[in-house]
């Protein structure tokens, strides 16, 4: 649940899920998968839960990964944690999620710096609004791209 | 390399060019689609968090009226053959359900933010998760006992009422004939040996009562069969692009 109705993605989001669209028709990406984690209440289960997935996509040898949250403020504790794990076992990690001006992440750290804010409430705001500040394809494009330039950069740095 | 394909998903659309009330449950693949409250009361008996439940149909020019807070807009869908994310999938398109729910205190079913209102205000429409401005919209507004909002029990069994509620329609479009669908959509699982290995995350909700998702419905985008990702413990669960696109998550908000 987006904490807040306007970050809310529904069963119809899903189903109609933009950054699946983007992801699986890039001819540049062998798309492994889809992996979804829970965002628990508690800071000790947000951490856990972070690092399965992150070592999931070490197991499964990915060259990147795209992360998006469907809420913000205590889901971005989770949210920032899973992308320090991920970036710590050198998978560059690009994503998305609602930033506006009441959703700054609450916590930071190295490995935050290509993320798409979602946001499309004119003053930045959760708006209560259903539907208003979820992703579209526009922003799906954007993180891929971001994800695409990160994959790029970490070959270079490895000599691959 | 070539690429490999991993599985095949066939998503079969059925326009529904009018929804009316009438005595029977009824919904064909020329695009008619009736509805009755006859089976309310027997739901509503079944499930002890729900006081009563009201459906509503909202026609494309009727937005201008009041809501409750939104929980969820669910596409109809069912397996015609397979399970979800493989085989054959019935689709309804021009229509869409939709849960709001309050208790009989009046307090709405949320935590953190809520969408009542007016509902032309409350819904930005034609976006990937909410409906399109041309769909018949049948809305289910439940009134829980009081104080079941906040519990986890309570908006679940909202959704499930829905569930089963739209079962029937469900099952009708098992034998619609294929043929006669309005659009077929095919999707493949692609690898791509030699590209880029990429993974989608997705941190969804787990927090408790109506921050939970549901996975792996027997119907797409269904809820009976299914398992909370807060009993799973929230931890990671693989999917695959065509179960995910064939609605294997219920968002239960």
């Amino acid at each position: 649940m987006g904490i807040g109705p306007s970050t809310k993605e529904t069963s119809m989001h899903h189903f109609r899920d933009p950054l699946l669209d983007v992801v699986s028709a890039d001819e540049d990406i062998d798309l492994l998968g889809i992996i979804i984690v829970g965002s628990p209440d508690g800071n000790a289960d947000k951490l856990l839960v972070g690092t399965r997935a992150a070592i999931w996509a070490q197991g499964m040898r990915a060259d990147g990964a795209i992360i998006s949250a469907d809420g913000w403020g205590n889901s971005h504790v989770d949210y920032a944690n899973t992308c320090e794990q991920l970036g710590k076992r050198g998978i560059p990690v690009a994503g998305l999620a609602f930033h506006g001006k009441n959703g700054k992440f609450v916590v930071t750290n190295a490995y935050l710096d290509a993320i798409v804010d979602f946001c499309k409430n004119k003053d930045g705001i959760e708006s209560n609004v259903l539907g208003e500040n979820n992703m579209n394809v526009k922003d799906c494009r954007k993180a891929l791209a971001m994800l695409k330039l990160k994959m790029r950069k970490s070959d270079a740095e490895r000599g691959v | 390399m070539a690429d490999i394909d991993l599985g095949r998903l066939v998503i079969r659309a059925f326009d529904i060019k009018s929804v009316s009330w009438g005595d029977e449950m009824k919904v064909t693949p020329q695009g008619e689609m009736i509805i009755s409250k006859s089976m309310l009361p027997d739901l509503v008996s079944s499930m002890d968090t729900i006081e009563a439940v009201d459906i509503r149909l909202i026609q494309p020019d009727e937005h201008d009226q009041w809501t409750n807070t939104i929980l969820d807009i669910i596409p109809i869908s069912t397996k015609a053959l397979g399970v979800v994310g493989e085989g054959i999938t019935h689709t309804l398109t021009g229509v869409c359900a939709m849960i709001t729910a309050v208790d009989t205190e009046g307090k709405q079913c949320h935590e953190f933010g809520s969408s009542e209102g007016n509902l032309k205000e409350k819904i930005i429409f034609d976006n990937p998760g909410t409906p399109s401005s041309t769909d018949v919209i049948i809305s289910f507004d439940v009134t829980l006992k009081a104080g079941m909002g906040q519990e986890r029990k309570g908006p679940y069994q909202a959704h499930l009422l829905c569930d089963r509620f739209l079962q029937v329609y469900r099952e009708q479009m098992k034998n619609f004939d294929g043929k006669l669908c309005s659009a077929r959509n095919e999707f493949h699982n692609i690898s791509r040996p030699g590209k880029k290995r990429v993974v989608i995350i997705r941190e969804v909700a787990g927090q408790g009562a109506m921050y939970d998702m549901q996975l792996f419905p027997h119907e797409p985008s269904g809820v009976e069969g299914g398992r909370s990702i807060i009993d799973m413990g929230n931890m990671p669960i693989l999917v695959t692009p065509n179960e995910y696109r064939d609605g294997i998550l219920h968002s239960m908000q």
